[in-house]
């Protein structure tokens, strides 16, 4: 999988190629709208991360070239600008998806995961974590081919985990993943916490291997080999 | 009062104060004139009686009539002192009082002074008078007509420019176009046309900088959030076994998070004083109402609390996300306010909407709780409330919050 990111601002850039990169995608990046435009011409992506404000233009207008020029790359546009308009502009011309600065990169990785999945032809919808198996089609988890009875909090919570397995996710991400962030969360995200342990109780009692570790309640990570 | 009113007023007063005085001098004068007159026929009257008498040594055989008529007595006067004066005398075939005039003099007729008065009836002056006056005032009534009339359509037709610009100024805002005033042939409107429209485009350019600069500084400011948010994402890899650090990487992102907020509402609130929403949406209250309820399902639960909905089923023309950043502000906030086992109740009609909560820590501060970075707690930036007030007042709502029966109660009147 082939990703082209878009991002003039370097050190956030470096960030999204290292947590992309760590999720077996092959990161290309530009700093620039010259270059992006360059590399979007000559090469296809599965998916281009593009931030608006760029020092010499627009993604938009990156966004239009690739509309005109009938490209499927799936796009998503990563924005200071978090205002509804510009969210609209953007989908509007073409693009996937938006994600408004600043963004957790667990976020992007989902968003970016499930475009690709959408962009796929071959229908490989499917994710495999040791014995579960998530088909996103049919929205069904199965484990050894028993299926599980999830709810949608908790479907939602287990691909966002198996998306971003074997690292670390913060009890903010996860709440703002499943709840958005016009939300105002108290202080105790008890609830986070009742919903992690009826998936980790559901997939455990379906014979699947306890693989979500609490951080000191503080985050969570879903531990595959 | 209007300028032409005003105008009006003291041209027209004064005009008449000016006619009134002019007129009564007028009459003295004219008075003057005529009574002099009078007296000169009467002298010439005394003249021909004078040479008639030295002529032919008699008086002369007297013809009166209706206007003139003269008297000779005989006197012992020898005073030659010759007296004219005006009296009232009673008029018998009038019946009326009328004034005449009378000469009055001694005249010597062959040893013998005959006392000879000769009169004249005033009343053919006094007609005269009257009619003078008559036609004077009627000059002068019809003059101050005129000029009303005259000005009426001239200060009118003057001023219509003047009218078109304040008319054109008076739904002026800020966010609009600059003004374009059309050239006027009189000098002073085309003047003020000229500074409003130049003034207007300033007002215009200082507006876009301004919100340029707001949204600029913003968004500036979500990309180095961006990047501490995700540099604390990848620090989270290496916490694990390492509680503190958790913690603090937690604390960190909390503050991102809650900076990234306060900068959107700051925005939200800019825009909104802007007027830089349309609000011509058809929207559904009830819908969103029940989605943002819905979101928040697992935060009433964790805190055990009761919702009650009451709501009707309705469109109105609003804005799709201002009305769910509204709902959601005021969900949030009475979630917040609402102390574990509480109830929400929510009333939703054509007319209002209503949402109470429970609270037993007393009523919230009424004169300061919309103002901005109010706080009853420490958590929330203390926006919500001034967003909810902003919203309501670009739409025309009105808002409004009450403490009765332990409950804090927030009432959003949609006919204002």
């Amino acid at each position: 999988m082939k990703l082209l990111i878009v991002e003039d601002e370097y050190s956030l850039k470096q960030s999204m190629i290292e947590y992309l990169s760590a999720s077996s995608y092959l990161c290309e990046s530009s700093s620039n709208y010259q270059d992006a435009l360059e590399k979007i011409e000559l090469y296809d992506y599965d998916c281009i991360i593009l931030d608006i404000m760029l020092p010499d233009g627009s993604g938009l207008d990156l966004l239009k070239n690739l509309k005109e020029n009938n490209k499927t790359d799936g796009i998503i546009i990563i924005s200071a600008k978090g205002e509804l308009d510009d969210k609209i502009n953007g989908i509007e011309m073409g693009a996937d998806d938006y994600l408004a600065k600043p963004f957790h990169l667990s976020e992007l990785a989902v968003r970016v995961a499930a475009i690709i999945r959408r962009k796929s032809f071959q229908g490989k919808s499917n994710i495999i974590l040791g014995n579960i198996l998530i088909d996103i089609k049919g929205k069904r988890v199965t484990v050894d081919d028993k299926e599980l009875d999830l709810t949608q909090k908790e479907y939602q919570l287990l691909i966002y985990l198996a998306i971003n397995k074997n690292r670390v996710l913060s009890k903010n991400a996860i709440a703002q993943h499943l709840w958005g962030d016009d939300m105002d969360f108290p202080d105790n995200f008890d609830f986070i916490y009742a919903h992690i342990k009826n998936l980790r109780k559901k997939l455990v009692a379906a014979g699947s291997e306890d693989c979500i570790r609490s951080i000191y309640g503080e985050g969570y990570k879903m531990q595959i080999a | 009062m209007k300028l032409f009113t005003k105008y009006n007023r003291i041209n027209i007063t004064a005009t008449i104060l000016i006619f009134l005085a002019g007129s009564v001098a007028f009459y003295f004068v004219l008075d003057y004139v005529l009574i002099r007159q009078l007296d000169a026929t009467l002298r010439s009257e005394k003249q021909e009686i004078s040479e008639y008498v030295q002529l032919h040594q008699q008086l002369p055989e007297i013809q009166n009539t209706k206007e003139q008529w003269i008297h000779i007595s005989k006197t012992k006067q020898a005073d030659t002192k010759i007296i004219s004066k005006s009296i009232p005398v009673y008029n018998k075939s009038e019946d009326e009082v009328e004034n005449i005039r009378q000469l009055i003099f001694i005249l010597p007729v062959k040893n013998e002074n005959y006392l000879v008065t000769v009169n004249k009836s005033e009343t053919e002056t006094e007609e005269l008078l009257k009619l003078i006056i008559l036609v004077t005032l009627s000059m002068v009534a019809m003059i101050l007509l005129f000029n009303y009339l005259i000005n009426r359509r001239l200060i009118t037709s003057i001023w219509q420019p003047f009218y078109n610009t304040i008319n054109n100024i008076k739904d002026y805002a800020a966010n609009q176009q600059a003004l374009s005033l059309s050239k006027e042939p009189i000098d002073e409107i085309n003047l003020l046309n000229e500074s409003l429209n130049s003034m207007t485009e300033q007002i215009h350019k200082d507006f876009f900088a301004l919100r340029s600069f707001t949204e600029n500084a913003s968004h500036e400011m979500q990309t180095p959030l961006a990047i501490i948010r995700t540099k604390v994402d990848s620090l989270y890899q290496f916490a694990e076994g390492k509680e503190i650090m958790m913690q603090q990487l937690l604390a960190i992102e909390d503050a991102c998070l809650k900076l990234s907020k306060l900068h959107q509402s700051l925005l939200l609130l800019t825009k909104l004083e802007n007027k830089q929403f349309i609000l011509n949406e058809s929207i559904q209250l009830k819908s969103i109402l029940q989605q943002k309820c819905d979101e928040r399902i697992e935060l009433f639960q964790s805190k055990q609390i009761e919702l009650n909905i009451e709501a009707t089923h309705f469109n109105m023309n609003f804005h799709q996300h201002l009305a769910e950043i509204l709902i959601s502000n005021l969900l949030n906030n009475a979630i917040r306010y609402t102390s574990v086992g509480g109830t929400i109740s929510i009333l939703l009609n054509q007319k209002m909407l209503k949402i109470s909560n429970t609270a037993s820590a007393g009523s919230l501060d009424i004169e300061k709780v919309f103002t901005r970075f109010y706080k009853a707690s420490e958590t929330g930036t203390g926006l919500g409330l001034s967003i909810i007030k902003e919203i309501c007042i670009s739409a025309g709502f009105s808002v409004t919050y009450s403490y009765e029966k332990e409950m804090h109660h927030f009432i959003i009147n949609f006919q204002a």
